[in-house]
């Protein structure tokens, strides 16, 4: 017996099969272990910044609070309270998972953080003091023995303070005053962290991961740790309110709500799509053979994708879940060549006739999608390679598997099977005539002018960004009752080295103390202000040289008069000298325990010199703190917030020439097989349907986005293949209207779901989609009334 | 996302003022006043504690003449300062120093204000001085004779009678005992004696003398007072 030897179309197949074996496996081997979703919603974010040290300090901002959860216990009562905080942390602690869980704090030597600065008080001055004693020295007056006998007498002494011995004149002490520590409304309280508001008391918890926030299994014990603690607190401390806040809580709700909109975007537009199909071709054949097709362009499209992104995010993923619904219009329109063939159907002739039509669809539709490549955001990127590699493939799949699966005739009446097709398009074709369409057309785009007037855009970056309204709520609570306000914005600073990069911020806080002054700001952190540059260090050495070390008898005097050990004005003048040579460094201060708080505002080395963080509280009118940054050199205002939605606005306004021009390419594209006239025509429906998905969003108050304009490219794309796929029906007409409705049917199924997403960016995008394609399937059939019209002229 | 940055320099910042805070004469003045309201658990006589405490509540305002006495390491004798005390439960204090110079201080719920000689003013407020928020606490525990906020802090022995006592305050918390050493409050129907032992060796000694009490400020100092409530 020989071996039969394969014919072309079982060749066509095996490559199929290897090619979905490639992808399956490549798929899976990238998958190994653990599926590498990206939940962190800030990598969607493009580059906004034109310096690039600032993307670098936005993000180091945004990990040195990442890998934290806080937690705030309220109650009337406030041993209530306390014993919540304690038994909560106490039950996190439990968990095992955290690295580190904080809520009774350590007692700490007060002395550890004025220890650190006497060795260079002589170097220390703070703003009032540098002033004010430079008016005494000008003035030719002495303030001395009053600062001493302020400093004897106050029957009060609050903050850090060196003894009488030390800092006879209080010099250091207002320098330790003025270094800006606090900030927030938390004191500590029996050994707790608590704040006072709302009538309640509210203690404080903070919980340290051991890992990224955006790691799957740590988002995951997270959340059933915390979910477990709450429980056990509920029973054991009825009454007890818990607010928390913290980046892996945001990430766990945005992958939890991805997962569920995933499945149910794939679950509904799948069964939907096959309901659709089965009574369209009563066979399950091309229900397992549309499946397969889909099945192998979203491996495909994954495959690709984690091979160039390493990872794939999750609004990815909700798209990809949606995209089921495109990838299959290949594939039913192969199927209805195959039912309105009948008897006749030949494989490879079936897909001759339809290939052409197919190709220059999946043309425009790349086209549709590359024009999202474009786009300067990377999740958009992403979306768009996903369709690109998706939908080619499904387009391949046609080409390679369906022939040899789909041998047979269809044993269905073709007759029955399209008679309602067959009866909208002969009304359609005899009832309305091309003159009937144009007018229509221009009642529509009459009817579409006061929708257009009434359109508004938003372009506020939140639109990309979802954040559970829930967890929202709760940050905004723990802001408000721990004092502090959001800041996004900062002032990032820079110098050639250590030196100029601390005179430069030495210039901002300067124009930042008189912005506080006028109640612009709350306040300012800066590193300049634990670390002043050496300039100003030896400015202030020359001041108390000039003042108090002027006259050395003088001061004998002064502190004698007082009542001082005469040892107290000895030891001041030896260890002035002996300090002649000392200057506090950057360096020391960073290796302080004390300045861990603060290392987030250190940038340290750059790749343009040397660099820091000036963050800004209570921040009353940005507009003013832009004006200093711009008034300095060296000095730049970063507002990722405001960034990305000035980009937003940029591009949804090129969006507008990018669409027009988008629309001539694809004239040109169709000029290559059809005649110009055709070609227009072809156009005409899709671009009425984005001229009324427009009006519509005006008529409906719907603010147009950038994601609007996004789906429109696609509306664009897609809508246009319906187009195609009618003017290359010729015989088959009715077989071919059937699967324009089909795939319309589960194209409006899959971004029908996409517009109930709780993204809004991809809830804009479904939404324009649901419309403008339900639109370019409706109007399609226009092209018959053309055709016939052509026909009859030629 | 910076909140808990920002939470965690708190926490650094505010530990660290904390004991300054404490250390300060006024919250320790403040303190035991604050405790003759009221009655701790840790107390050896909580009857005595009590009645003590409702005898010092009773007084809406209180006047009295200071004298304090403070020794140092660094000072060859000891520092002697005189003065005025109006203290109302409802408004706050005014500590008037008059020898060896004139100033007011004024201290309430929300901001401290430092008056000199010449009338010129200065003010801070709680926000800007790290602890001063934990003295209007504890003053304000006192005024609603809640005992909670001071047995956090102290340890209190009685001794003695109503007619003249004795109060010793031992700090329970580690923090505070890094600096103050023990705190000593006696009277009778006022306050008449403070002596605070720090660990440093200083010593600071405040007598009250001619203490009167009354319904209401006088007009003068219900002035100044008022200015404790202006934002």
């Amino acid at each position: 017996m020989t071996l039969r030897k394969p014919d072309a179309l079982q060749q066509r197949a095996l490559l199929w099969l290897i090619l979905a074996l490639v992808a399956v496996w490549s798929c899976a081997s990238q998958m190994m272990g653990h599926f590498p979703l990206q939940t962190n919603l800030l990598a969607l974010l493009p580059a906004t910044e034109r310096n690039p040290v600032a993307e670098q300090a936005v993000n180091k901002l945004a990990e040195a609070a990442g890998n934290r959860a806080v937690f705030l216990l309220g109650h009337e009562n406030e041993q209530a309270a306390f014993a919540a905080a304690r038994a909560f942390a106490k039950q996190l602690r439990a968990s095992g998972i955290f690295s580190h869980v904080l809520s009774d704090i350590p007692a700490m030597d007060p002395k550890q953080i004025s220890g650190f600065f006497q060795p260079y008080r002589y170097n220390l001055l703070n703003d009032a003091d540098r002033i004010q004693l430079a008016s005494d020295l000008s003035q030719n007056r002495n303030s001395l023995a009053e600062r001493l006998q302020n400093k004897l007498y106050a029957p009060f002494r609050f903050g850090l303070t060196l003894s009488v011995a030390d800092d006879p004149f209080g010099l250091s002490d207002n320098w330790l005053a003025s270094l800006p520590l606090k900030n927030l409304q938390l004191e500590p309280d029996n050994g707790l962290l608590v704040s006072r508001s709302d009538g309640k008391t509210w203690a404080f918890v903070s919980a340290d991961l051991p890992d990224s926030a955006y790691n799957g299994d740590i988002q995951h014990q997270v959340a059933t740790a915390v979910s477990m603690a709450e429980t056990a607190l509920k029973a054991s401390h009825p009454g007890i309110i818990l607010l928390r806040t913290g980046t892996v809580f945001y990430a766990d709700a945005a992958r939890a709500s991805a997962e569920r909109e995933v499945h149910n975007i794939s679950m509904v537009s799948l069964a939907g799509m096959l309901l659709l199909l089965y009574l369209v071709f009563r066979s399950i054949r091309p229900l397992a053979l549309g499946l397969l097709s889909v099945g192998f362009g979203i491996s495909a499209a994954v495959a690709v994708t984690l091979a160039v992104y390493g990872e794939i995010h999750l609004i990815t993923l909700v798209f990809g879940a949606s995209l089921i619904g495109e990838a299959i219009d290949y594939a039913i329109q192969y199927f209805a060549a195959h039912l309105g063939a009948g008897s006749d159907w030949d494989p490879m002739k079936g897909l001759r006739r339809i290939g052409a039509g197919l190709t220059v669809a999946l043309i425009t539709s790349l086209m549709g999608y590359g024009t999202l490549a474009l786009a300067p955001f990377p999740a958009l990127s992403q979306i768009a390679l996903f369709a690109l590699v998706g939908l080619t493939s499904a387009w391949l799949s046609v080409f390679l598997l369906l022939p040899a699966l789909l041998r047979k005739p269809n044993r269905r009446n073709p007759e029955t099977a399209v008679a309602l097709p067959q009866k909208i398009l002969l009304e359609w074709q005899h009832r309305i005539s091309a003159r009937a369409c144009l007018l229509a057309a221009g009642l529509l785009l009459l009817l579409a002018i006061p929708g257009w007037l009434q359109l508004k855009a938003n372009d506020d970056v939140h639109l990309l960004i979802a954040r559970s309204p829930e967890l929202v709520g709760q940050e905004e609570a723990i802001r408000r009752i721990i004092g502090f306000d959001n800041s996004s914005q900062f002032f990032l600073v820079e110098g050639e080295d250590i030196e100029q990069l601390l005179q430069h911020e030495e210039a901002l806080h300067k124009q930042l103390s008189q912005l506080v002054e006028k109640n612009v700001l709350t306040g300012y952190q800066g590193i300049a202000a634990f670390v002043p540059s050496k300039r100003r260090q030896a400015e202030n050495r020359a001041l108390w040289s000039k003042t108090v070390f002027a006259d050395e008898n003088r001061l004998t005097q002064v502190l004698e008069e007082a009542g001082l050990r005469d040892e107290v004005a000895v030891a001041q003048v030896a260890g002035f000298k002996a300090s002649a040579s000392s200057m506090l460094e950057i360096e020391p201060w960073l290796q302080q325990p004390l300045s861990t708080p603060f290392h987030h505002l250190w940038l340290g080395q750059t790749r343009q010199g040397y660099a820091a963080i000036v963050l800004p509280q209570g921040i009353r009118n940005l507009e003013q703190l832009r004006a200093v940054a711009a008034s300095l050199p060296h000095v730049t205002f970063v507002d990722k917030a405001g960034s990305v939605t000035a980009l937003f606005h940029q591009y949804r306004q090129w969006s507008s020439l990018w669409l027009l021009g988008a629309i001539g390419l694809i004239f040109l594209v169709l000029c290559l097989r059809y005649r110009w006239q055709q070609s227009m025509i072809i156009l005409l429906p899709t671009v009425l349907a984005m001229v009324l998905t427009l009006s519509l969003f005006g008529y409906l108050h719907i603010a147009l986005t950038l994601f609007n304009m996004m789906g429109l490219m696609l509306v664009l794309g897609v809508g246009v293949n319906y187009a195609i796929f009618l003017r290359e029906g010729g015989a088959h007409a009715s077989a071919t209207l059937a699967g324009v409705l089909l795939s319309a049917g589960t194209t409006l199924l899959s971004f029908g779901m996409l517009a109930f997403s709780s993204m809004p960016a991809l809830s804009s995008f479904g939404m324009t989609l649901l419309i403008g394609i339900a639109v370019s399937a409706f109007l399609a059939p226009m092209l018959l009334s053309f055709d016939h019209h052509l026909d009859k002229r030629t | 996302m910076q909140i808990i940055h920002l939470v965690h320099n708190a926490l650094h910042a505010v530990l660290k003022h904390l004991p300054s805070a404490l250390r300060s004469s006024h919250r320790v003045l403040f303190a035991s006043l604050g405790f003759l309201a009221a009655t701790s658990g840790h107390a050896a006589d909580p009857e005595l504690l009590s009645i003590i405490g409702k005898q010092i509540e009773q007084h809406q305002v209180v006047r009295a003449d200071f004298s304090q006495a403070k020794q140092m390491a660094a000072l060859k004798r000891p520092l002697l300062t005189h003065g005025k005390l109006v203290y109302s439960s409802r408004h706050g204090v005014l500590w008037q120093i008059e020898r060896p110079y004139r100033v007011s201080y004024l201290l309430g719920e929300t901001k401290i204000i430092e008056i000199s000689a010449d009338g010129s003013r200065k003010e801070r407020g709680v926000r800007d001085i790290p602890g001063l928020a934990q003295v209007g606490r504890v003053f304000r525990a006192m005024l609603g004779a809640d005992t909670n906020a001071l047995q956090a802090h102290f340890d209190a022995t009685v001794t003695g009678s109503a007619q003249q006592w004795n109060i010793v305050l031992q700090p329970k918390q580690a923090q505070v005992q890094q600096f103050l050493k023990q705190l000593q409050l006696s009277g009778g129907q006022f306050v008449e004696q403070i002596d605070i032992a720090e660990t440093s060796g200083d010593l600071t000694n405040i007598t009250f003398s001619n203490s009167i009490a009354a319904a209401a400020p006088s007009a003068s100092e219900q002035q100044l007072l008022d200015s404790l409530q202006a934002k």
